[in-house]
């Protein structure tokens, strides 16, 4: 009977070799893309916060004038009271609506 | 051969099983005899490399224009944290802190931290700026270490500070949302807390699910109030001018959409700074405009006429003879001011607030129909997105006492949450159906969606028609009785009803001298925007709403028409004195 044992024009045991340094540097370089995709996305994520917490200042200084406008007695600073008030007719162009 | 492998094999398998024994015998070391030990290092060290930066969605208020302002948010800044294993001169460390950032720490808390020689990381001062945080940074002081934090910033401070709710630590270790919306909506605004430090391999086979449909991102967001901010600084402006003039107990307000239940703004008054929490008493942290019950007095007059009306056991122009006293169960009812008015109709009862007449109109209704009405209207609470809403007590309305629904007829014997009273007399102004009060109206998910909140449920209460006669009523009183007529707006209708209630003393009387004074109105009459519900408790030396509470109402009503351009309803060109 005749031993028909398959021939590689190569070694099997390099083939394994080249294999394995493929993948270790495939799992080296997919570890770098991640940990520097996490780095990246922390940054980007830091940096809209930060953009948040100025904008958040601002619409504190809003809030502060808002507030300083309605508590202003303008009798206190020499307004006086109108002695009449008009009131438009609903008809009227200059009514809002 | 063989019996040289298999010796080898024995000799492999023995050094295999002592390096087994060995790691066992180690960890047993480890893990039980010093575990304790280390298991306190762990956390120690823990705190300063495992815990990510503190993240949570935001709480927007909403302007008349649609633009969002923040009323919760977070802010940015450094900690400073010690090692006092590695500070070799405590002093020097604390001359070069103070040299950089002169109040961040006193000098006996930094050296009585540094002292602690057991411990690897102590925080010593917070929130400071990006500037100090630098500067700090720079300086590279030996065992001082400077790390970015966030923490919750609320811009508006005290605006709204009792609707928006605290994010505290309360009773666990997990900084989460304790009252208001942010209880409310915590599941919605706090975060996940991603970090570097994950094994990202250990989060990517246990999680993915998550990584598939996003179901986070879909949780996730940022909650949009109807709160106007504009509106809601007017109100807290005008319940505090009034708290401090009459010396209150308290005061507060609701302005609320009638058609529906958006809540345009709700204060009370004290309040507190949600950005400075440390000597806030704790009984100021709920919302008591949600939570505490109280009798309303006159305001439940116009919840009382629309139901005889709705039941048909009255008409507007049904009469009845006023006696200025009645007795009911051997107790004694009487009109504010002790007078009889003889025979007049039911528009009457309402413009001039009379006890005797709500008492008849509860006879007229029958025990029955009334708590059936009033049990629509008080009977469940209102759904409100605040925590802890309180229920009405309604105890007065079960018993066969007659006194009990003369009394309630006139908003005294039953008590009510601000919120349930807006939510009833809001269903006069929007043709006898109540709807759901409410404070957020979207959410918008880290996905990029903006989900609407439904809040359209909504309970008929009476017919279109005895709303309508009822508004009539509430509009008289202010175009005839409210400042003796120099109220009225000769260009809009605005409908209103004052209230004062005597105050319990505890002992199941009343207080003859002490008072809870009410005030409820809406604008235009017969097509509401508008209805605002304002309150003060216990003022001094003043006995009538009328007098303490007529001023804001009307600023309100002015401020609102100006601010949001409502046209008139009807057309009276015509000047008024001031």
């Amino acid at each position: 009977m005749h031993n028909a044992r398959p021939y590689f024009p190569f070694s099997l045991l390099s083939v394994c070799y080249g294999a394995v340094g493929v993948l270790s540097v495939m799992y080296i370089g997919l570890i770098a893309v991640v940990m520097s995709y996490a780095a990246l996305t922390v940054e980007f994520s830091q940096s809209v916060r930060n953009d948040g917490a100025a904008v958040a200042a601002l619409e504190g200084q809003y809030l502060t004038s808002v507030a300083r406008m309605t508590g202003t007695n303008y009798v206190d600073l020499g307004y006086t009271k109108p002695s009449a008030k008009v009131f438009v007719r609903e008809q009227s162009v200059t009514a809002l609506r | 051969m063989r019996a040289q492998f298999r010796s080898r094999i024995r000799l492999v398998l023995g050094v295999v099983i002592f390096i087994a024994l060995c790691i066992i015998v180690r960890l047993y070391f480890i893990q039980i005899v010093h575990g304790q030990e280390y298991s306190q290092k762990a956390d120690r060290q823990f705190a300063s490399g495992g815990s990510g930066l503190f993240d949570r969605g935001s709480v927007y208020f909403s302007r008349k224009d649609g633009t969002l302002i923040s009323a919760a948010t977070l802010a940015t800044g450094f900690l400073v944290a010690i090692n006092p294993q590695t500070i070799r001169d405590p002093e020097t460390a604390y001359a070069a802190l103070r040299a950089s950032v002169p109040d961040a720490v006193s000098r006996d808390a930094f050296l009585a931290a540094a002292a602690k020689k057991n411990q690897v990381y102590i925080e010593v001062a917070h929130r400071l700026s990006d500037a100090e945080g630098k500067t700090l940074a720079d300086r590279d002081i030996p065992g001082v270490q400077v790390l970015r934090e966030r923490w919750r910033q609320y811009p508006g401070a005290s605006l709204a500070a009792q609707s928006i709710g605290i994010v505290s630590y309360g009773s666990g270790d997990m900084l989460a949302g304790r009252t208001g919306l942010e209880a409310t909506y915590d599941d919605t605004l706090s975060r996940s807390g991603d970090s570097l430090y994950k094994n990202f391999f250990a989060e990517l086979f246990s999680n993915v699910g998550n990584l598939l449909v996003a179901a986070r991102d879909a949780r996730e967001g940022d909650i949009v109030t109807t709160i106007e901010p504009e509106v809601q600084t007017r109100l807290e402006d005008d319940i505090a001018k009034v708290n401090r003039k009459y010396s209150s107990k308290e005061s507060g307000g609701i302005i609320m959409d009638p058609a529906t239940g958006a809540i345009l703004a709700i204060a009370k008054y004290p309040s507190y700074d949600a950005n400075v929490l440390r000597d806030v008493a704790p009984e100021l942290l709920g919302n008591p405009l949600v939570e505490h019950v109280h009798e309303f007095g006159s305001i439940m007059k116009p919840l009382t006429m629309t139901s005889g009306l709705d039941a048909g056991a009255i008409t507007p122009a049904t009469t009845y003879n006023d006696t200025g006293c009645i007795t009911v169960n051997t107790a004694r009812i009487c009109n504010w001011d002790l007078k009889a008015r003889g025979v007049i109709p039911m528009k009457q009862i309402i413009v001039q607030s009379l006890n005797v007449g709500a008492a008849w109109i509860a006879t007229q209704l029958g025990q029955e129909d009334f708590r059936a009405y009033f049990t629509k209207l008080f009977g469940s609470k209102t759904g409100i997105d605040l925590p802890n809403e309180g229920g009405a007590l309604l105890g007065n309305l079960m018993k066969p006492q007659q006194i009990g629904y003369d009394t309630a007829a006139y908003g005294q014997g039953i008590a009510v949450t601000p919120v349930q009273m807006v939510r009833a007399l809001g269903a006069i102004a929007n043709g006898g159906v109540m709807v759901e009060p409410h404070l957020a109206s979207a959410v918008r998910l880290n996905s990029g969606i903006t989900r609407t909140l439904d809040w359209s449920r909504t309970i008929p209460v009476f017919s279109a028609e005895a709303a309508r006669e009822t508004t009539e009523m509430m509009t008289a009183v202010v175009d005839e009785k409210l400042q003796d007529g120099k109220a009225r707006i000769p260009t809009m209708s605005v409908a209103a009803k004052t209230g004062t209630a005597q105050l319990t003393d505890g002992r199941g009387g009343y207080h003859t001298d002490r008072f809870f004074h009410s005030f409820v109105g809406f604008f235009p009459s017969y097509s509401p925007r508008f209805i605002i519900l304002l309150y003060t408790n216990d003022p001094q030396h003043v006995t009538y709403a009328a007098d303490t509470l007529s001023p804001s109402f009307l600023d309100l009503v002015h401020f609102l028409i100006d601010y949001y351009a409502v046209p008139p309803d009807r057309g009276f060109a015509t000047s008024t004195p001031e």
